[in-house]
């Protein structure tokens, strides 16, 4: 479906909402004063997403969360080893790297990181459009961005051909960035964008 | 100095002798290559689903029936003979489980198998199928030799 200039501003103050709850989360976990903003965002076809995401096999810590509601659809929160590296060591309190690949602990902690970031977009939508979502219980991957998102897009169930695709950077920690993605189950875009009064 | 020629995502692509095919990041998606040894040519198909039939259009290289029907005629019409063709496959992982939740619809393993089928009901012999797990793979092809060089990041690398 089209989308318009408002619906993407729309879009961004999901954005805004999502990474404030994130920031604000993560500096309670964390114990230091965490900032986080939305250099961009985007409303594009599913195949393009791949464009946005770069080199296709950079491994990358991904975090996947199904949506349950009236808008269900699918989840997504993925950041680059290296931000992940310093997030679990910062929040297992360790100065040495962690085996992201086989570290049962470090996996765990990274996966609580990836559910507090997910869940807070969620929340945002869900409060900007007023429509009640829920969250299942995330499952991650530390591996190939490409493989990854290939197997969340081709997941049971009919995909919306448009994604919502939020970029954001984080501050206070340093070098973390991260990507939010929501892609609509059939028919959800509509009620989201049609909720928002746009 | 050899090309490389990148297959995206629901792609497919054919090459001569010495360019190397590649595709980046498989996951549940495969990866078929096709070549014919004498000639030295072949191709590589990047598929996302088992087959078109029940889709609404769309892009027929997306499907392993339909983008290995593309293929195959794609690489005979650059002078290859169907009963030379041979095939090896890489791909349809399974990255993702929920704990207590058995994915009811393997989608990696449902292309594995739609893959082979459609290889069979071609007649081209399948030498080596690297697929299933639950990491990512990237694969490039070298047409001429018919080497095919799997990488991955945590589950080692290998040339079959």
């Amino acid at each position: 479906m089209e989308i318009t200039q408002f619906q993407l501003d729309a879009l961004r103050e999901i954005g805004n909402i999502g990474s404030g709850h994130a920031a604000t989360a993560l500096s309670t976990l964390l114990q230091r004063r965490i900032d986080m903003s939305v250099p961009k965002v985007w409303a594009i076809p599913f195949e393009q997403v791949t464009a946005i995401v770069g080199q296709l096999d950079t491994p990358q810590a991904t975090i996947y969360v199904k949506v349950e509601g009236e808008a269900s659809g699918k989840a997504v929160f993925f950041f680059p080893i290296e931000s992940a590296q310093i997030m679990v060591q910062a929040l297992m309190g360790r100065n040495e790297p962690l085996d992201l690949y086989s570290d049962e602990m470090a996996q765990s902690a990274l996966k609580e990181v990836g559910n507090i970031l997910v869940s807070s977009f969620i929340i945002a939508i869900s409060q900007f459009s007023g429509i009640p979502l829920q969250p299942s219980v995330p499952a991650l991957a530390v591996d190939m961005i490409g493989a990854s998102l290939d197997a969340i897009f081709l997941e049971e169930g009919s995909l919306e051909d448009t994604v919502l695709f939020i970029d954001t950077q984080l501050s206070g920690i340093p070098k973390i960035a991260g990507q939010f993605i929501f892609l609509p189950d059939d028919g959800s875009l509509k009620k989201l964008l049609g909720a928002t009064g746009l | 100095m050899n090309g490389v020629i990148n297959v995206g995502m629901a792609d497919y692509k054919t090459a001569r002798s010495p360019d190397i095919l590649l595709t980046a990041g498989l996951g549940s998606c495969i990866g078929i290559c096709i070549h014919d040894p004498l000639l030295k040519v072949g191709g590589m198909a990047h598929i996302m689903l088992p087959s078109a039939v029940g889709s609404l259009g769309g892009n027929p290289a997306k499907y392993a029936d339909t983008a290995l029907v593309l293929l195959l005629k794609e690489i005979v019409g650059m002078g290859a003979n169907n009963s030379r063709l041979r095939a090896k496959i890489a791909g349809g992982a399974q990255m993702f489980s929920f704990p207590g939740k058995p994915p009811v619809l393997k989608i990696g393993e449902r292309n594995a198998v739609a893959v082979e089928q459609e290889l069979k009901r071609n007649g081209i012999p399948l030498l080596v199928s690297d697929v299933g797990g639950s990491f990512g793979r990237t694969i490039h092809f070298d047409v001429g030799t018919g080497e095919l060089h799997i990488r991955t990041i945590n589950h080692g690398e290998k040339v079959v």
